[in-house]
C-alpha cells in the first residue's frame, strides 16, 4: 500500500541573501488510494514539499516514507508530473510516452503494451504517432500524464500539472485526472493555487501558509463521488471555498507584502 | 512553434460543463491546416537553384564568347565543363582529389569528434567550460592560415600540416555549439531524468544529445565548412598537392582554364558537402517544428 507519511520535515536553502526555510514542521498523511490537494500561495513552498516526496529534494531534517519505505532518491514507485511543458520534442507521442518504461528497462512488447493502454487512459488515442509540436498544450499534459501512469507508480505527485492551460482545459483535464484515480486507486498528492480546482478533484485540501511552509489547515472534502457542473454551486461546495479561501487570505497577503518589500 | 494547430489549444465545452463524464474528444483534434506552402518549398528552391546556374552558365558562355571580357579572365561556361571533363582521365587531378579528400574527411572526423568530446567536457564541468570558452571564443575569429608556417615547421610539408590546422578550425564551432546546446537543456529535462532514475549513458543518449542536437548539428555544418575551407587554403598556401595546390600552380603558369576546371571541381564539392548535412539537419529536426 502507498500512504504517504510525512514527519516534521523541514527543508532550508542556501541563497545569496541568507538561509531560507521553505518548508517547516509539516507532519501529515495522505492515506493510500487517496487524493489530497495542497494549496497555498506562490512561493510558499508547496513545490518544494512534492520535491522532497518524490526524492529530488533532500529534507533538511524529517522523515519521508512512502508505503512505509522511507524516501531518500526518486524511486519506481513515485510518479512525477510536472508543472513545465517535459514532452520529449524529438519523440512521437507513442516514443514519448514509451520514454519512462524503456529508461525503466521493460522489455519491447510490454512498453508498447502499457503505453498503449496509458494513452488510451489520458485520451490520446489517433495520435500516436504525432510529434508534441503537433499538438496543442493541453494535449501534450496529456502525454506527460500519460508516461507518468504507464509506470503505474503506487503514488502520483502533480505539481501545478496544469498551470500552464487555459481555464477550460484545466477543467477537463482535471476532471479526467480524478476519473482516472477513480478507477486505479493510486496515491494522488496535487499541488495547485487553484481553490475550486483543489476541492473539485480531492477527498482532502492542505492549506499551506507562506514561508516558511507549514501546514496550516486540513479541510476535509465531503462532497459526492460523483461531481459534476452542478457542485460549483451548491452550498456545501461554497462553504469549503469560503473556508479554505479565508485561511488563505492572510497568507497570500503576507506573501504579498513580503515580495513587495523585497523588490 | 504552434502556427498549425490554431484552434487545438482550446479544449472542447464552456466553463459550466463540468461533467466528470470523458468530454467528446472531436475538437480536441489539432486542426490540420492545409499547407500548401511546404509541400511545394523544396520544389521551388530547387527550381530557383537550377534557373540561377543556367543563367549564369549561359552568361558566362555568351560573355567570354562575344568579348564582353576577355576569356583569361573567365572562360566560357563550355571550355570550364570540357575542362572538367579532360580531368576525369587525368591521374594526375585524381590523386589530388583524393589527398584533399583524405585532407577534409580526417579533418571533419577528428574536429567532430574534437569538438563533441570538448563540449561535452565544458558542459559536464562548467568551470573549465569558464576558463576555457572565452580562449575558444576568441580563437574563432583568428585567421587559422597563420599558423600553417607553424605547422610546416613541426611536421612538414604534407598532409599533416594541413589536417591539423583545418581539424582545429572545425573543432572550434563544434565544441562552442555543442556547450551552448547542451547548456541550454530546459532544467526540467534534468529533473525527468533524475525522476525516471535514468543512468549516466541514458541520460546522456536519451535526454542530453537530443535535446542538444539542434546546435550540435548547426555546429558540425560549420565544422565541415571550416575543414573544407581550412584544407584548400593551406594547400593553396603552400602544400605538394591536392586541389588547393592544383588551383595555385595553373594559377602561377596561367593555365587559366585548368585552374577554372578545379575551381568548378571545389565549388561543386562543396555543395554536396553542405547539401549533405542540410539532410542530416532535416533528419534531425524531424517533428520539433510544425
Amino acid at each position: 500500500m502507498s500512504t504517504i507519511q510525512l514527519d516534521d520535515i523541514r527543508v532550508e536553502f542556501d541563497t545569496p541573501s541568507g538561509k531560507v526555510v521553505a518548508v517547516n514542521g509539516v507532519t501529515q498523511q495522505v492515506p493510500s488510494g487517496g487524493f489530497v490537494s495542497l494549496v497555498g500561495p506562490s512561493g510558499c513552498g508547496k513545490s518544494t514539499l512534492l520535491a522532497v516526496i518524490s526524492g529530488l529534494t533532500r529534507a533538511t531534517s524529517g522523515q519521508v516514507a512512502v508505503g512505509g519505505k522511507a524516501v531518500t532518491r526518486p524511486g519506481r514507485g513515485i510518479g512525477v508530473v510536472f508543472q513545465e511543458e517535459s514532452t520529449l520534442p524529438w519523440r512521437t507521442v507513442q516514443e514519448n510516452v514509451q520514454f519512462a518504461l524503456q529508461i525503466a528497462g521493460v522489455d519491447k512488447g510490454e512498453q508498447v503494451e502499457r503505453a498503449n493502454w496509458a494513452i488510451d487512459l489520458v485520451g490520446l488515442k489517433g495520435f500516436e504517432k504525432s510529434y508534441p509540436s503537433m499538438l496543442s498544450g493541453g494535449m501534450r499534459q496529456r502525454v506527460a500524464l500519460a508516461r507518468t501512469l504507464a509506470l503505474e507508480p503506487g503514488v502520483v505527485l502533480m505539481d501545478e500539472p496544469f498551470a500552464a492551460l487555459d481555464q477550460q482545459t484545466r477543467i477537463f483535464l482535471g476532471a479526467e485526472v480524478r476519473d482516472i484515480w477513480q478507477r486505479s486507486q493510486q496515491t494522488v498528492l496535487f499541488v495547485t493555487h487553484d481553490i475550486s480546482e483543489a476541492i473539485l478533484l480531492s477527498q482532502q485540501v492542505w492549506v499551506m501558509s507562506y514561508r516558511p511552509g507549514r501546514i496550516i489547515d486540513v479541510i476535509d472534502v465531503d462532497l459526492p463521488e460523483h461531481r459534476d457542473a452542478s457542485i460549483v454551486s451548491s452550498p456545501a461546495f461554497n462553504q469549503l471555498h469560503n473556508r479554505v479561501w479565508s485561511s488563505l487570505q492572510e497568507e497570500s497577503k503576507r506573501g504579498f507584502r513580503q515580495q513587495e518589500t523585497r523588490t | 512553434m504552434m502556427t498549425s494547430v490554431m484552434g487545438g489549444d482550446v479544449e472542447p465545452g464552456t466553463g459550466d460543463d463540468v461533467s466528470i463524464e470523458r468530454p467528446d474528444t472531436e475538437s480536441d483534434r489539432p486542426v490540420q491546416l492545409p499547407r500548401r506552402w511546404r509541400l511545394s518549398d523544396p520544389l521551388i528552391s530547387a527550381g530557383a537553384t537550377a534557373g540561377l546556374l543556367v543563367v549564369m552558365a549561359v552568361v558566362a558562355e555568351v560573355g567570354a564568347r562575344s568579348g564582353w571580357w576577355r576569356a583569361s579572365t573567365l572562360p566560357a561556361t563550355s571550355t570550364m565543363l570540357s575542362g572538367v571533363a579532360g580531368l576525369m582521365d587525368d591521374p594526375q587531378f585524381w590523386s589530388d582529389l583524393t589527398r584533399s579528400g583524405l585532407e577534409i574527411g580526417l579533418a571533419i572526423l577528428f574536429g567532430s569528434t574534437a569538438g563533441l568530446l570538448s563540449g561535452l567536457l565544458f558542459w559536464k564541468l562548467p568551470t573549465l567550460g569558464r576558463i576555457f570558452e572565452p580562449y575558444l571564443v576568441s580563437f574563432y575569429a583568428v585567421p587559422m592560415v597563420l599558423f600553417y608556417p607553424l605547422a610546416i615547421v613541426v611536421v612538414g610539408i604534407n598532409a599533416s600540416s594541413v589536417v591539423i590546422l583545418a581539424t582545429i578550425m572545425a573543432t572550434i564551432p563544434v565544441a562552442l555549439n555543442t556547450t551552448v546546446g547542451l547548456n541550454g537543456i530546459r532544467p526540467v529535462y534534468l529533473k525527468l531524468s533524475r525522476s525516471l532514475q535514468c543512468k549516466p549513458h541514458q541520460m546522456l543518449f536519451s535526454i542530453a544529445l537530443p535535446a542538444a542536437a539542434p546546435f550540435i548539428v548547426a555546429g558540425l555544418r560549420l565544422g565541415v565548412v571550416y575543414a573544407l575551407i581550412g584544407s584548400i587554403a593551406m594547400e593553396f598556401v603552400t602544400a605538394q598537392a591536392g586541389l588547393g595546390y592544383r588551383i595555385r600552380y595553373y594559377y602561377e603558369i596561367f593555365d587559366n582554364d585548368r585552374m577554372f576546371a578545379y575551381i568548378l571541381v571545389v565549388l561543386v564539392l562543396s555543395v554536396l558537402l553542405t547539401a549533405l548535412l542540410a539532410g542530416l539537419e532535416r533528419l534531425v529536426v524531424k517533428g520539433r517544428t510544425s
